[in-house]
């Protein structure tokens, strides 16, 4: 039991902003209105902030992708923070694709105690979850990789929605998922020949009706009728793209009377013809994601310096490939998804990665409802997640801002429009976009607050500027679950995570429909196909709102 | 540069009409390869099965994979390399002088027809073996094989991998991927992982005498490593798990018989593309699984009090609030 005492809290959820408050958390791990007895740790934030713990909506920390990528970069591991083995702490690397343990001291260290793995094959769920095992402290949830699944895709050409329907409810669980991910739909099935889907409105390769729009709007309408929790979660086509924009707004308005989460928008906001004009659509994208208030968004910003791209937009990475002449790691997975890995380096003096930068923060600043934009890095494609407080910083100063605008160079200060925008975010607006927001988007209703029943996953900073000047840096505690897991800025106890997942209603006669075309299509017996549940370990099951 | 740009299995089934095999010999080493997943199954895209796909076996001998190919090609040992070379210089159209290459073995019209061949498919790929990753040049031949696939892809679909075997040493390389960061060679003597192939690789590190002890499990390198290594597990406390007798077990000082994984014990093995497959025994065994036995040893290692290695003075304490830094 603790009792977290005379700090300013911050619970934007429960309408909070800064009271002196007690905080107190029973043995289950749960927030409780007082505690009685006296095996109490009383903790004297007097002075400090007190947040709820941090909740990455989107991230790639664990799987087949991530585990190709480390294999594929020793030289940046050798590099990276080590963690010495002693007798609490398991050995570990940290970088831009950390090992499991060392991904958990990370997230407890910055003050994230739930991730959400955002692309999980079903092919090779099983491995997901084996490292999400081994990632201590924090909480977990995933999504399934669906917009390009052959039998999905071949039933929503057949016109056979409701049998589509029963199929994803299916995958999601045999693959004991949270979630359903869509990356750039038709697009990677596409890849498999070599092709891309970059018109909205064009029969996908291989198929003669169904277009990347309808496999976009089919599938929110999947996820919102099987009642997940957390709605479409959706990488659009045209990552990365100049010129972008109009792709982007034009699948805004095709989600009309949907939900949906559009992941790493930054990547979906420019403008210009090709990389020489491109320039920043950051204004026309918020201004029109204002005006849907059925979505949701993470911003995937980037920061100057190396990163690792993964995703499995596999013709995106291919190009990259082609641009950067770099290392390219590609794993097309067998009826389902692709992958592809390019390391990457952004430069502040490089044109099209400045506009990157730019655009993040635009996004941040000019979606001027916290609730519906969150914090992240599209780790590690943006940059590694451990470095969100510098995009704190840059969101909570905008002097230290517009100086690093100007450091910039002078062609991409013209294509931008940052230096213009003087919004600071509040020690509200942050608690709400790294953690309030994200965990009312992914349907978990005991994170992202500090109310009676909330999980008791508590992040408290120092309340005094760092060396630097920096407000929220690295905490002072981090408490999951009601235990004490970081103070005085290293670990102190290695707790193990859950794992949320769903099991949405089906018609169960599907399964007869799946094992005779999975067997022809795939190269193992159907039985071995989902992942049995004594894979997961702590599995918590959040209920579907059908 | 570099990477591996590759698939599962499945897609080969579904889709590849052009498959190569570069210095393995499948027939023989992975005896279901060809009827489970590559020539002789009918894919989505391939309906004809063996009939719609091109098969070419590149190799230094007439191998009973080769009889099963549509065309063989024949190297000289040892150009394996300069071959994969010549492809990707004539895929792009550059210029290749004859007399240059001529100690291939092959003539340079034959690799020419190869190029225009793998750039007609719709979907290539190309396995390779131990003939290229473990002969002179070792992981150049392999680079070079899975360059050629990634810069075919500027052409058409194309990919690469490598015909792992041996039990589930793609299991011990993924899992190792994901605990220290690197597939193998990893060093933990200094408290956290250090990667040095041909520095902490095992021969290696045999043959230097660095180690004073050693577990094996499920393997027999005293069946195929070079002798220094092996008097050096003969010399030093050598603990075998295995279920049967082995080389490496006749000089061990403890044997362990363990079940058989996958047939008297339960577990996960990794394909070659990386799939993770459940094991379900079929058989009870009166001997302990490979893990129990570890778990002991484990449990019995945790009495002993904490040895704690000397760290670098940069690492010491490795507080988390200089994480802040780049790394």
């Amino acid at each position: 039991m603790v009792r977290i005492t005379g700090g300013s809290v911050y619970d934007p959820a429960n309408g909070i902003n800064g009271a002196v408050k007690d905080i107190c958390i029973d043995d289950a791990g749960r927030v409780v209105a007082a505690l009685n007895g006296s095996e109490v740790r009383t903790i004297d934030a007097t002075g400090m902030l007190v947040f709820p713990g941090g909740v990455d909506v989107h991230t790639h920390v664990a799987g087949g992708a991530l585990n190709f990528a480390r294999g594929l970069v020793p030289e940046n591991q050798r590099i990276a923070r080590k963690f010495l083995h002693t007798p609490e702490l398991r050995a570990g690397i940290g970088g831009l694709t950390p090992t499991t343990f060392a991904t958990g001291y990370l997230y407890a260290g910055m003050g994230w105690t739930t991730v959400n793995e955002a692309a999980v094959p079903i092919l090779s769920a099983k491995h997901t979850h084996e490292e999400l095992h081994d990632i201590p402290i924090v909480d977990k949830s995933t999504l399934l990789l669906m917009a390009n699944n052959e039998l999905m895709l071949d039933l929503l050409e057949a016109g056979e929605f409701e049998r589509a329907k029963s199929l994803v409810g299916w995958m999601i669980q045999s693959a004991k998922t949270f979630g359903i991910k869509a990356v750039n739909p038709g697009g990677v099935a596409a890849w498999k020949w070599g092709k891309n889907a970059n018109q909205l409105h064009k029969p996908i390769e291989g198929y003669a009706k169904i277009t990347a729009g309808q496999i976009v709007t089919q599938l929110a309408r999947i996820v919102d009728e099987l009642g997940l929790p957390h709605p479409m979660h959706l990488h659009q086509n045209n990552l990365g793209v100049p010129g972008n924009v109009a792709s982007t707004i034009e699948t805004m308005n095709l989600l009309q009377g949907h939900r949906a989460h559009l992941a790493h928008l930054q990547f979906h906001a420019y403008g210009g013809h090709d990389w020489g004009s491109m320039k920043s659509e950051a204004p026309a994208v918020a201004a029109a994601f204002l005006a849907h208030k059925n979505l949701t968004c993470d911003v995937g910003a980037v920061l100057f310096g190396d990163a690792v791209t993964i995703t499995a937009d596999g013709p995106w990475q291919h190009l990259l490939y082609e641009l950067t002449g770099r290392k390219w790691g590609n794993l097309d997975v067998e009826n389902e998804t692709g992958c592809g890995i390019v390391p990457y380096v952004y430069s502040d003096h490089k044109l099209v990665n400045a506009v990157q930068w730019a655009v993040g923060l635009e996004l941040l600043l000019l979606i001027d409802d916290p609730w519906r934009v969150y914090l992240t890095t599209d780790h590690p494609n943006g940059g590694g997640f451990w470095r969100y407080p510098e995009i704190i910083r840059l969101l909570m100063d905008a002097e230290f801002r517009k100086a690093e605008v100007r450091k910039l160079p002078p062609e991409a200060q013209k294509r931008i429009t940052l230096a213009e925008l003087d919004r600071q975010y509040t020690l509200s607006d942050v608690a709400i976009v790294t953690s309030a927001g994200p965990a009312r988007a992914l349907g978990l209703a005991q994170k992202g607050h500090l109310g009676v029943g909330a999980d008791g996953d508590v992040t408290i900073y120092s309340g005094k500027p760092d060396a630097d000047g920096v407000m929220l840096s690295y905490p002072r505690y981090v408490l999951k679950a009601g235990t004490v897991v970081v103070e005085e800025g290293e670990i102190r106890a290695l707790t193990e995570g859950r794992e949320f997942i769903v099991q949405p209603a089906f018609d169960p006669g599907i399964e007869a429909f799946i094992r005779p075309n999975f067997e022809k299509v795939y190269t193992m017996s159907f039985e071995n196909y989902p992942t049995e549940m004594s894979r997961i370990r702590h599995p918590q099951i959040v209920p579907c709102s059908r | 540069m570099g990477g591996k740009v590759t698939c599962t299995l499945g897609e080969v089934k579904n889709r590849a009409d052009f498959i190569i095999y570069w210095g393995g010999n499948p027939a023989e080493c992975h005896p279901r390869h060809f009827t489970k997943y590559t020539l002789t199954q009918k894919g989505k895209f391939v309906p004809l099965g063996r009939k719609g796909r091109t098969m070419i076996t590149i190799d230094i001998r007439e191998t009973p994979s080769a009889r099963a190919a549509d065309i063989a090609l024949i190297i000289k040992p040892g150009k394996d390399f300069e071959l994969a070379t010549t492809i990707r210089a004539l895929m792009k159209g550059q210029p290749v002088d004859e007399a240059r290459v001529a100690d291939i073995g092959l003539p340079l019209a034959t690799i020419q027809d190869l190029v225009e061949r793998m750039k007609r498919a719709k979907f290539g790929v190309i396995f390779f073996g131990m003939g290229v990753s473990m002969t002179r040049g070792k992981h150049m031949n392999s680079a070079g094989l899975l360059n050629i696939a990634a810069e075919m892809n500027a052409f058409t679909k194309f990919v690469c991998m490598p015909m792992r075997g041996h039990g589930n040493v793609t299991g011990a390389d993924v899992v190792l991927r994901w605990t220290t960061g690197y597939p193998f060679g990893v060093s933990l003597s200094r408290g956290y992982p250090r990667f040095n192939p041909g520095e902490f690789s095992t021969i290696d590190l045999l043959v230097r005498g660095d180690t004073d002890a050693t577990l094996v499990l499920g393997a027999d390198p005293g069946a195929t490593m070079p002798q220094p290594a092996i008097d050096h597990l003969t010399r030093t406390p050598t603990i075998v798990l295995d279920p049967k007798v082995t080389h490496t077990s006749r000089i061990a000082r403890v044997h362990v018989t363990t079940a058989v994984t996958g047939v008297s014990a339960p577990g996960t093995a990794y394909r070659m593309d990386e799939i993770p497959m459940t094991l379900r025994p079929g058989l009870k065994s009166p001997y302990p699984t490979d893990e129990q036995v570890i778990n002991l040893l484990l449990a019995a290692v945790a009495k002993k009090p904490a040895w704690r290695p000397a760290a670098p003075e940069e690492l010491r304490g490795a507080s988390l609030v200089r994480l802040a830094s780049r790394t």
